[in-house]
């Protein structure tokens, strides 16, 4: 059957004859990631935190290959230099440049905290949508397991974990911390999943016969991504913290490699003399977590329109 | 043998406070290419039938408790869920009250009706989309094959329903159940989309099931109408027999409380609201359900005992100590 123009009662205004300009003209596209994109921008103290997020990043990642420095280079005759042309921060007690040693020490940081973030999005997004979308007794069992879970503090459950692993680098570091972390994202996402699955279009997807994966990948995990990307940004500065912390207290990453915290910790027997070399990296890392946390609060209001400008 | 016939049919929810007889023994039958109307107020049981027929009520808390859906020889009822998921769509497709919410906001609607196509066949996804065009332009929509691009936000209430109407078609389907498929739309936009369900209908040759509390729109769409009341059938009739020759008190009540634009002996003043609440669905009372709110009930066997299901004459069923015809004048009410 033909589509006859004079039969569609509520469409009149775009196909009534005569009024031909509509089609063609391409109307403005408004969709939720514009939408979101436009709120985001406004935000002012989002948008700094997230050149300078940018910037540091950008600069762990690159200024290592720039330098002319090595991170990891001791030259005890130019320990303790005062920040000077060749060397903008300074250098250590090892006469290593202070500006390169933070790059590389970032790549770690910034490495572990994303990589733990990623595994505590995997762990988390799993878990927690299979406990919302079968719900009943098994929703029931996986959460009072998270609950007990819960109960064990984080810094102490990370630092068990890598005992158990018996070894530190990188990468057990992150198995650690995503480990001691994921509970809350299991939550947040069952309790998505828990209202999403109660939607109108999921009940008329199983009434044309879509099956449970289809409904769970198509239906349901699409609308969580929106919070998902809060979720990341919101546990990145803790991953982060968590990394530095357990590399202060000499349980991380240890010298000669660097991370933020394992730098703080060198810097801690010179604060006195030469403090320049604990400011830097805790700067690095209180700008990391600051910028993180205001832009999660960014893309909370961008993503969520009712929570936006009271 | 009639497509889908429904025999004694109770799905019950089991809840804390008790149990819920949504629906209550009831039977019908749809033959094939016809269309069957089911009436009735807010929570009577008419969304729980269809729920029940498509194995998509929520379990728990609800279950069916007795009773068959045989659709072609198959017990529905017996099927397991994968075995459903197979007949859902392509053998009985289901549309929805609100079009505004029943559409994947995520998702562009070409995709959510290709997908639901190649659910069923097994067709590249560039003949998928030609069907999905001609779907649309089926359902009247404009330049159907670049709004297959569009989200569903895009679309007005009205373009929605025949959305999701197309969805609902992509795969042939032998029955098409409606459950209130106009409530949420305004009155123009319903006729529109009444006209394209029944034009849709003669042209698949389906069944339909249409689900509403509107009298106005079963007498239009509807060959056999079945009033239900508490769970229960309580008349099943011919559209032309229920609308000339109402038997049950409650059916006579909610022609009462329809307003008449014309015709002879029209009805003045105000419209004539039915008197008291549906029963509790929780234990509900051991004789007539309607009981209580019946101007004729009293001083006999009703107030005691259910009535049975009857056929008072050919192809007219009453739920009824009192039916019309059997009304002597001193039972007419002051």
């Amino acid at each position: 059957m033909a589509a006859n123009p004079t039969d569609i009662r509520e469409e009149g205004l775009s196909v009534a004859p005569g009024s031909a300009p509509a089609s063609g003209t391409p109307i403005r596209q408004s969709n939720l990631w514009k939408d979101a994109w436009r709120r985001y921008i406004r935000n002012r103290g989002a948008v700094v935190a997230g050149v300078i997020f940018v910037l540091v990043v950008l600069y762990c990642v690159i200024w290592p290959f720039v330098s002319p420095y090595s991170g990891n280079e001791v030259d005890f005759t130019l320990a303790k230099q005062d920040p000077s042309f060749s060397h903008p921060l300074g250098t250590d007690k090892f006469g290593r440049d202070l500006f390169t040693r933070t790059a590389d020490g970032g790549r770690v940081s910034i490495l572990i905290g994303f990589g733990a973030t990623l595994a505590i999005l995997l762990i988390g997004v799993v878990y927690g949508s299979i406990s919302g979308f079968v719900g009943g007794r098994l929703d029931n069992g996986l959460m009072r397991f998270l609950d007990a879970l819960y109960g064990l503090p984080y810094l102490p459950f990370a630092i068990i974990t890598l005992a158990i692993i018996g070894r530190t680098d990188m990468w057990t570091m992150m198995v650690a911390l995503s480990i001691a972390s994921w509970f809350t994202t299991a939550r947040i996402v069952r309790g998505q999943v828990l209202t999403l699955k109660e939607n109108d279009y999921v009940r008329a997807a199983k009434a044309v016969g879509a099956r449970w994966h289809r409904i769970l990948v198509r239906h349901i995990l699409p609308n969580t991504l929106g919070v998902l990307i809060i979720a990341i940004f919101l546990e990145l500065p803790a991953v982060i913290l968590g990394e530095a912390f357990l590399s202060f207290i000499g349980l991380g990453i240890s010298p000669p490699d660097a991370s933020w915290g394992a730098m703080a910790q060198e810097g801690r027997t010179t604060y006195r003399t030469h403090p320049i070399e604990i400011v830097v990296p805790s700067i690095a890392i209180a700008s990391l977590v600051l910028c993180a946390n205001f832009i999660a609060d960014g893309l909370r209001d961008a993503l969520d329109p009712r929570t936006r400008e009271t | 043998m009639a497509l889908l016939e429904v025999d004694d049919l109770r799905t019950h929810f089991f809840t804390r406070e008790g149990t819920v007889r949504a629906v209550d023994g009831i039977s019908f039958a749809v033959e094939k290419g016809k269309t069957l109307g089911i009436v009735g107020e807010s929570g009577c049981g008419k969304s729980v039938t269809a729920l029940s027929i498509m194995g998509l009520i929520p379990k728990p808390p609800a279950k069916i408790v007795t009773g068959s859906v045989m659709y072609e020889g198959r017990d529905l009822t017996k099927l397991s869920e994968h075995e459903l998921e197979d007949v859902r769509g392509r053998e009985i497709a289901m549309i929805f009250q609100d079009p505004m919410t029943s559409l994947n906001p995520t998702l562009t609607i070409g995709t959510q009706i290709t997908e639901t196509i190649r659910r069923h066949y097994d067709v590249p996804q560039a003949q998928a989309n030609k069907k999905a065009v001609e779907l649309l332009e089926e359902v009247r929509i404009p330049r159907a094959d670049e709004r297959l691009k569009d989200y569903p936000h895009r679309f007005s209430g009205g373009m929605r329903q025949r959305v999701m109407i197309a969805i609902a078609l992509s795969c042939d389907p032998k029955l098409l159940i409606a459950d209130e498929p106009t409530t949420a739309l305004d009155v123009t936009v319903q006729a529109s989309v009444l006209d394209l369900l029944d034009d849709l209908r003669h042209e698949h040759d389906m069944a339909m099931i249409i689900i509403t509390h509107d009298m106005g729109v079963v007498a239009e769409a509807a060959d056999d109408i079945l009033v239900m009341y508490a769970g229960q059938i309580v008349e099943h009739a011919s559209t032309l027999d229920l609308f000339d020759n109402p038997e049950h008190p409650y059916t006579e009540a909610l022609l009462g409380a329809l307003p008449q634009l014309e015709g002879e002996g029209i009805r003045q003043g105000r419209l004539t609201a039915i008197p008291g609440r549906p029963p509790d669905l929780i234990d509900p009372p051991a004789a007539c359900r309607f009981g209580p709110r019946c101007p004729y009930a009293g001083g006999d066997s009703c107030t005691e005992q259910m009535p049975e299901l009857r056929e008072l004459r050919k192809g007219h069923w009453v739920r009824s100590a009192h039916p019309a015809s059997e009304r002597v004048r001193s039972e007419v009410p002051a």
